[in-house]
């Protein structure tokens, strides 16, 4: 069975509940906005291949099946992830103060060198916004980690997001690699 | 909390249990609305895994329970409400210590300051409390660690469930016995046999001989047996001493007096589940025993269940005729036609059976193996009984198995209790391990016992046999905690059996469709697909048998982050 992908990337959402994840994944990976679904067939990860420099890059995008809504997410959640991305929502102050929260649990369970990202959905409703977009860069760059900002309705950077976490951990992987080469060799 | 909970259920769960979570995920499958709910702030219960610092903690983890809280209020007339849990089912620890000095000691460390980088690095070989304890996330330590039988009940429930994309396994390296004062190897592959320099010619053919016909399961062979041991069956085949013990005690895991055709059962088990991943029967989940429970709880989330840990538990509401109505979650009432609980839970009042069998255990992290090799091994030593000591089932488990950092060892050790763990693992402690010891020995390194690091000694009871519907309002249903067996075998049956109580006529664990199946408009999820497994006839058999619908960890190098990454290949 030859494989159709030359890397897989286990990537994680991560945020509170409401602020749109499954609907990121869902426009990333069938490029639909279908509010109907969510509540009727749990959704356990999605699939997209991607092709980045010429490597395909199959990425396995995982939801939290609704069990951050108590902060219920498994430890088992967080096992072999590479990339997870941090949701909030531009128009819910209390889910851009709570991504800190979500940090920490990162911190507890995944995989120290896991490469994150942050995303402020919903940011076509520019009338409602109560986050803004430099607050969002300002907590980004204090965590060191790359920020956009998103709509999963109005389609706007939810691509852009995800090739740029892919590559993020691409570079990083080829970057291990070569350190591997080099130690053996010396 | 920002969000309330729903107030009505179909069924709520109260622990998250294995087999508490089998039921919630059951029902949820088929489309059930399941609360699954826990009081305290960790996925397992009784079946859990922890880190160092946490499994310190279980000692004394406080109940939230508000008990100035005037339950009363929340009752209508006729109705009585129960506070949750009891002492009676849970776990008691016997000792919980560390073998090493919590710092490196001052002079130690003002000399290193002089030395160059080596010998720095060489100090540090020796381990501190505070050096363990800096790798506390490293550590998943089971309390109630379980094999799998690659073609046991457990195994062929998560594939034919689709769980298994939950989690990972790694396959048992070896088998070892104690025979004649040494560890040994016990020979359970085909190749294993013939390869073997501890077993005779004679030996091997006789061996294959009666490992075939025990197989073979012709009924003719174990006539006049019905009421004789195994080991009188095994004597009786003119198997020499040696041979007795690897099929007794290892592959049987039975004793002088278990009767033939359960010797014999038993023996099957192992013996067909040889051949499917690796070189012996069994796997391990990758990150420890208590990751399973949690791949239950995530299928159950993921069709629809809710999950709530931490939660302030504080009574169950029953009305005038017995009967379960609510449970009080802090102040809010919550509904269900059924209730599946765990032992530990049961109010006091419910209880009406004791137990009368325990189980000790202990858990050991060592800084080498128990028999240290080139390359790591996942281990299972089945300890022989002896001198009125029952045999002890132990699990050795290394970093590739994500439980522990590296360069030390987490030992498991279980047997059914007939004194305390201390007394009961004292035998087995004396010889494996070598705190004592290695100090005066100036040997060979590779000689070396394992030093103990960290040592706890714990008892269980052991409550799969009790009559859990004595006394119990009908609605009801009690769950309990960790049994003896090797693998999940028990645990499952009593699910479905909870399972098909509530729900006659339902499937249960139906298999779970693929996310590429989902198809938004109308579901199409028939697509059942079969495994292409075909039972070899020959007892033993190496061959691996590739099955994609398991994932099982092989690489020999499990950094952190490197785990996960896949290599495709070229066209
Ligand atoms: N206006 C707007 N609404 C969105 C957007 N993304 C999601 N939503 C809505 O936010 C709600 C929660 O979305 P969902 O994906 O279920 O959030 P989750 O709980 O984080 O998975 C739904 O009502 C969506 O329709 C967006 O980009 N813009
Ligand atoms: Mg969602």
């Amino acid at each position: 069975m030859a494989k159709t992908y030359d890397y897989l990337f286990k990537l994680l959402l991560i945020g509170d509940s409401g602020v749109g994840k499954t609907c990121v994944l869902f426009r990333f990976s069938e490029d639909a906005f279908n509010t109907t679904f969510i509540s009727t067939i749990g959704i356990d990860f999605k699939i997209r291949t991607i092709d980045l420099d010429g490597k395909k890059i199959k990425l396995q995008i995982w939801d939290t099946a609704g069990q951050e809504r108590f902060r219920t997410i498994t430890t088992a959640y967080y096992r072999g992830a590479m990339g997870i991305m941090l949701v909030y929502d531009i128009t819910n102050e209390k889910s851009f103060e709570n991504i800190k929260n979500w940090i920490r649990n990162i911190e507890e369970n995944a995989s120290s060198d896991v490469e994150k990202m942050l995303l402020g959905n919903k940011c076509e409703l520019e009338e409602k916004r109560q986050v803004s977009k430099e607050r969002g860069e300002q907590l980004a760059v204090e965590y060191g980690i790359k920020f956009i900002e998103t709509s999963a309705k109005a389609s706007i950077r939810v691509e852009e997001a995800f090739f740029t976490l892919a590559r993020d951990i691409k570079a990083k992987m080829e970057k291990k690699l070569v350190s591997h080469v080099y130690n053996d060799c010396f | 909390m920002d969000y309330e909970l729903p107030s009505e259920f179909d069924l709520i769960v109260v622990g998250t249990g294995m087999i508490e979570s089998i039921v919630a995920a059951a029902a949820s499958r088929i489309g059930k609305r399941v609360l699954h709910i826990d009081s305290n702030n960790y996925y397992g219960g009784l079946w859990a895994s922890f880190n160092l610092d946490s499994i310190s903690n279980i000692l004394n983890s406080a109940s939230n329970i508000e008990t100035n809280l005037e339950v009363k209020q929340f009752l209508t007339e006729n109705e009585k409400i129960y506070q949750f849990g009891n002492d009676a089912f849970h776990m008691h620890t016997h000792s919980q210590i560390w073998h090493i000095p919590e710092k490196a000691n001052e002079q130690t460390e003002t000399e290193q300051s002089d030395l160059p980088t080596e010998c720095i690095q060489k100090e540090e070989e020796s381990w501190t409390q505070e050096k363990l304890l800096k790798n506390s996330r490293k550590f998943n330590i089971d309390i109630a660690p379980k094999l799998h039988f690659a073609r046991g009940d457990f195994v062929e429930l998560l594939i034919s469930s689709n769980i298994a994309r939950y989690s990972e396994f790694r396959s048992v390296s070896r088998v070892l016995t104690w025979l004649n004062g040494q560890l040994e190897v016990v020979p359970c592959s085909r190749s294993d046999v013939f390869s073997s320099t501890k077993v005779s010619v004679i030996e091997k053919r006789m061996l294959m001989k009666l490992l075939t016909s025990c197989v073979d399961g012709d009924e003719k062979e174990f006539v006049g047996y019905e009421n004789k041991t195994f080991r009188t069956y095994l004597k009786d085949r003119k198997l020499t001493d040696n041979l007795i013990h690897y099929v007794l005690y290892a592959i049987a895991m039975a004793t002088d007096t278990t009767p033939c055709l359960e010797g014999v059962e038993n023996t099957k088990r192992f013996l067909s589940s040889l051949g499917r991943f690796g070189k012996t029967p069994f796997l391990y989940s990758m990150y420890g025993s208590g990751e399973i429970t949690q791949a239950f709880c995530r299928l159950s989330a993921v069709f629809g269940g809710v999950y709530a840990l931490s939660q302030p538990l504080n009574g169950l509401i029953f009305n005038n005729e017995n009967k379960f109505k609510s449970l009080l979650c802090g102040q809010q009432r919550i509904s269900a036609e059924h209730l599946v609980m765990g032992i530990e839970k049961l109010p006091k009042e419910f209880v009406n059976f004791t137990a009368t069998q325990f189980i000790s255990r202990a858990v050991f992290v060592i800084d080498r193996s128990i028999m240290a090799s080139e390359k790591e091994n996942l281990t299972l030593l089945l300890f022989p009984p002896e001198d009125g000591k029952n045999p002890c089932t132990m699990i050795e488990v290394g970093p590739l198995t994500g439980t522990c950092p590296k360069d030390t060892y987490i030992v498991h050790m279980f047997t059914k209790q007939t004194t305390n763990p201390e007394e009961d693992f004292k035998h087995c402690v004396e010889r494996l391990f070598g705190n004592s010891k290695n100090e005066s020995e100036t040997g060979e390194k590779e000689n070396l016992l394992p030093n103990v690091l960290w040592s706890f000694y714990y008892t269980v009871p052991n409550t799969v046999n009790l009559d859990l519907k004595n006394g119990i309002p009908k609605n009801i249903f009690v769950c309990p905690g960790p049994d003896l067996d090797l693998d999940y075998d028990p645990a499952i049956a009593q699910a479905k059996a909870i399972f098909n109580e509530i729900y006659p006529d339902l499937e249960f664990l139906p298999r779970a469709p693929d996310p590429e199946e989902i198809i938004i408009e109308g579901e199409d999820n028939n697509n059942i697909v079969t495994e292409g497994e075909n039972l070899t006839d020959q007892p033993i058999d190496e061959a691996t048998e590739a099955v994609a619908d398991l994932q099982i960890e092989t690489s020999n190098d499990h950094g952190e982050g490197s785990s996960g990454i896949e290599q495709g290949e070229a066209e």
